[in-house]
């Protein structure tokens, strides 16, 4: 049934393997100019934060920004271009695949996306930052880093395919997206927040990703709530993605 | 076993209250190169894809190859291959990546479609550049990919949306001849803007405004339906143009006059008319009387009251 989902898939993954130095250069560049600006720059005036160096706390967050980014732009962006400007996906649609195997396509791609920059990232602090974790970490790690990115790349297929113009994208990435992400722990502890907001902000999936993520990778910790509220966003968000496109396409 | 490949039964689509295809029959000959024409808005669009199966009609039927359109989607899909009129063609994969996608989206195996596709480059003259992106070629090079992508499958019907729309010329005529050596061997749909196009591929035409099929037939069937006026160009060798334009002008006969200097453009009842004409002509220095054909276009121009890009 996937065969399609497969093909183009693996299209994708030819497109990246071809570009995959100037992409990871790309991506690279912004998690980690971030991490010398404030994890080294400003570490010395923010001190220590919930017990770890600054520079300690932010890592895990900008590892696991990036690859959510990463899915979230490939997937939005993919979909917008192959739909509004290359029509690839109606060269898709007429052949004998199912609108879901293309949409299933694209969620995989660009959770792919995700992952591997996010572990290039990852590899990078690791190489030139002194920051470490235990790498039987890395697998509680995961439990995050897996079904936020598929999370971030079904909310992308959902932008790219209810969104028809460009700006529009922009707007949404700029006003929802990017705050969810910064708003959830990444730079901050959440007990900055006031009392009162604290349990609207850790009821969204992003902030039980980011905080989730940084204490399995820092601590080792498995918070098993978070990781199951992750899963389930993601499982939510993929039928709504599967649905939303197959409806879009049926207009 | 019917000869149709293509058949349609009342067809309809309405988005809100817009009726873009109403109540539409439809049926092309299996192995024909059909025309479809309209002017833009007339539902040409909307009929393609709902054929493609890529758009479900508000009511009626649709039948490719026998294959109802509401339930048998993925067969239509694949016996059918189709041009669309945007270039939909993968900018990030080389000509021959393009084809093989294609081919793996329509279950090939590897042996075949290599093969397949080796023919399909060296009939479309891209054997040389299929290891190039399709950036780098010429309008007309992109539209004989784009043709060869929706052969790869070999499929029983070929619908063509707009294929030469935008090319110059040349590259327009070679398409044509690709489309001609494909007669006979598939059902072949195509729409087009240029008239001459449908006359020089289609063995059959639809005419459809409004949503509606308003005329069908060969190009001479369509052109028999214009009424039986005629019209002749007499050329003047010297002076005498204006008076006999004016004589011409008031005889019962003639229907419309056009002066343009010493030419006189007459639209006559019917041809026996003629014999009239030449008495009244009777002494004036003409140099030629010659019977402008009808086109395509005149047809067009009656049935719908516009031209065609319009």
């Amino acid at each position: 049934m996937l065969r399609g989902s497969l093909a183009i898939w693996q299209r994708d993954m030819l497109i990246l393997r071809r570009s995959i130095i100037s992409e990871l250069v790309a991506v690279v560049a912004y998690p980690l100019t971030i991490y010398l600006a404030f994890g080294v720059g400003m570490q010395s005036y923010i001190g220590l934060v919930d017990g770890a160096p600054y520079s300690l706390f932010i890592a895990p967050g900008l590892i696991t920004m990036t690859a959510v980014s990463a899915a979230y732009n490939e997937s939005v962006w993919s979909l917008w271009f192959h739909r509004r400007v290359q029509f690839t996906i109606e060269s898709y649609r007429v052949t004998p695949i199912s609108v879901s195997e293309i949409v299933i396509a694209k969620i995989f791609t660009g959770f792919t996306h995700g992952i591997i920059k996010g572990c290039a990232v990852g590899l990078v602090i690791y190489a030139i930052t002194p920051f470490r974790f235990p790498l039987e970490h890395l697998l509680h790690y995961l439990l995050f880093l897996i079904p936020g990115s598929a999370l971030f790349s079904c909310a992308g297929i959902i932008s790219g395919t209810v969104m028809d113009k460009p700006e529009t994208i922009g707007k949404v990435e700029a006003v929802l997206v990017m705050p969810l992400i910064f708003m959830s722990g990444l730079f901050f502890p959440l007990s900055s927040y006031p009392p009162s907001l604290i349990s609207w902000v850790r009821a969204l999936p992003t902030t039980a990703l980011f905080e989730g993520a940084r204490l399995a990778l820092v601590a080792g910790d498995m918070l098993l709530p978070a990781v199951l509220q992750v899963a389930l966003s993601a499982m939510g968000a993929f039928v709504a993605a599967v649905f939303i496109f197959r409806y879009k396409m049926s207009e | 076993m019917t000869t149709a490949s293509i058949v349609t039964r009342s067809l309809t689509k309405s988005y809100g209250g817009l009726t873009a295809l109403d109540s539409f029959d439809l049926e092309v000959d299996r192995g024909s190169i059909f025309g479809l024409l309209g002017p833009n808005g007339a539902g040409k669009t909307t009929l393609i894809r709902i054929l493609t199966t890529l758009m479900r009609p508000s009511s009626g039927e649709a039948f490719i190859e026998g294959l109802d359109s509401r339930s048998e989607g993925r067969d239509i899909r694949c016996a059918i291959g189709v041009v669309s009129q945007e270039n939909s063609l993968d900018r990030y994969l080389t000509a021959r990546e393009n084809l093989e996608l294609h081919a793996r989206l329509h279950n090939m195996e590897k042996r075949l479609y290599k093969r397949r596709i080796d023919e399909l480059l060296e009939l479309m003259g891209l054997a040389g550049r299929q290891k190039d992106f399709p950036d780098t070629f010429s309008g007309g090079m992109q539209r004989r990919l784009v043709i060869a992508r929706a052969l790869v499958h070999q499929p029983r019907v070929l619908f063509l949306d707009e294929p030469t729309t935008g090319l110059d010329p040349q590259s327009r005529r070679a398409v044509w001849e690709y489309v001609r050596s494909l007669a006979g061997s598939m059902t072949i749909f195509l729409t087009t803007h240029y008239l001459e196009e449908a006359e020089q591929l289609c063995d059959r035409i639809a005419i459809m405004d409004h949503g509606r099929l308003i005329a069908i037939g060969s190009t001479q069937e369509l052109k028999d339906r214009l009424s039986g006026a005629t019209v002749y160009e007499i050329e003047f060798a010297g002076q005498g143009a204006d008076h006999y334009a004016a004589l011409l002008g008031s005889m019962p006969c003639v229907m419309d006059i056009k002066q343009v200097e010493n030419k006189i453009a007459i639209t006559l009842e019917c041809w026996e008319c003629l014999s009239e004409i030449v008495t009244a002509l009777n002494g004036a220095s003409v140099r030629r009387i010659s019977l402008q054909e009808r086109t395509l276009e005149d047809v067009f121009i009656s049935l719908t009251g516009q031209k065609v890009r319009e």
